[in-house]
């Protein structure tokens, strides 16, 4: 399963590909902001895990983006970020996000938070 | 009422005093320089002639006491633009650069504390090599690769910060370009010394990043994406 890592820190896109690869997802691609993502997202990508705060394109600019095409309707979203002002994060929502981390987050967060869309998308 | 404040009060209160007092003057020239003011009255025609050099001169102070109340005007509301757009901002900048320095040392020590266990781990692998204890050693690396791991998700706080100086450099630059045109009041011409500093783009940075209370944040999150 191909995961789509966004985030315009190479330090945190470092962070997030090294833990999915220790929960057993090796096949992630990266994008350093949302403009980027949409080229490089794909029918390969299955599952995408992005940033707020970037140039260009933000996260929930993504997610909208994503949302607004066929092959991007039902995919899982998940959004890593500092933000957590509860404005926020219904923002996030409303902008097709399905599950939010907040950062700093631990390891053990992101592989529930992946599980748990994983088995809602497989129920759908 | 700060003594600043105090003083433009009190500046304005006397250039007042000073209209009023040269409205007066002026009024009392103008009857006397009236062509049928009768010369019986108090002061005969030919000692008012040489007060017509002056007679444009309260006329002139008026003006300069408009422009200067202009200007008293314009910095009282620079004050309060500052006052309400800024110093709520400064300290919340003050706040943010506290907690950059406290993050930091806190992922620092975190991550020393860390190496240390994992130097422990070496240790204890170099130990099973010499027992020949395999069980031991996996369960050794095990705790070695979490160790690192964690390391790693230390490294978080780099992100975090980032986005807090980003926040308390775009406020530097507003209170730069604010003063800047309070000085441009007193001179049009002012510029800075160096090119103004372009504020960061605000898109790329969350204004209440922290790294602290990450559960309770957590636990607000679920609980929405929870509805």
């Amino acid at each position: 399963m191909k995961f789509l890592v966004v985030d315009d820190s190479s330090t945190m896109r470092r962070i997030v590909v090294n833990s999915l690869q220790r929960i057993g997802f090796a096949d992630t691609v990266e994008a350093g902001d949302g403009r980027e993502a949409l080229e490089k997202f794909d029918a390969s990508v299955k599952f995408v895990i992005t940033d707020w705060n970037m140039p260009n394109m933000t996260g929930t600019e993504l997610a909208k983006a994503l949302r607004e095409r066929e092959d991007g309707r039902h995919i899982p979203i998940l959004m890593v970020t500092a933000r957590s002002v509860r404005e926020d994060i219904i923002a996030a929502m409303e902008a097709g996000v399905n599950n939010y981390i907040v950062k700093p987050f631990t390891p053990q967060i992101l592989k529930e938070k992946i599980d748990a869309l994983l088995s809602v998308a497989a129920a759908g | 009422m700060s003594a600043r404040h105090e003083l433009f009060y009190h500046t304005e209160a006397t250039l007042r005093l000073v209209d009023h007092e040269l409205s007066e003057h002026h009024a009392v020239h103008a009857v006397h320089a009236a062509p049928d003011v009768p010369e019986t009255r108090d002061a005969p025609r030919a000692a008012v002639a040489p007060l017509s050099g002056l007679a444009a001169l309260p006329l002139i102070l008026e003006r300069a006491l408009a422009e200067i109340e202009a200007v008293l005007a314009s910095l009282r509301d620079n004050r309060t633009a500052l006052e309400t757009a800024t110093v709520e901002k400064l300290q919340r900048t003050s706040d943010k650069l506290r907690e950059v320095t406290t993050v930091t040392e806190v992922a620092a020590t975190d991550i020393l504390d860390a190496l240390e266990r994992a130097q422990r781990h070496v240790d204890e692998l170099d130990a099973c090599d010499e027992s020949g204890d395999r069980g031991h050693a996996r369960a050794t690396r095990d705790l070695l690769r979490e160790e690192l791991f964690a390391m790693m998700g230390c490294l978080q706080f780099q992100d975090i910060t980032t986005q807090q100086l980003a926040y308390a450099s775009s406020v530097l630059t507003d209170m730069e370009n604010r003063l800047l045109a309070i000085a441009r009041l007193f001179d049009p011409a002012a510029t800075l010394a160096r090119t103004a500093s372009a504020a960061p783009d605000p898109r790329t940075y969350a204004p209440d990043a922290t790294a602290l209370h990450a559960e309770e944040r957590q636990a607000l999150a679920d609980e929405i994406f929870a509805r």
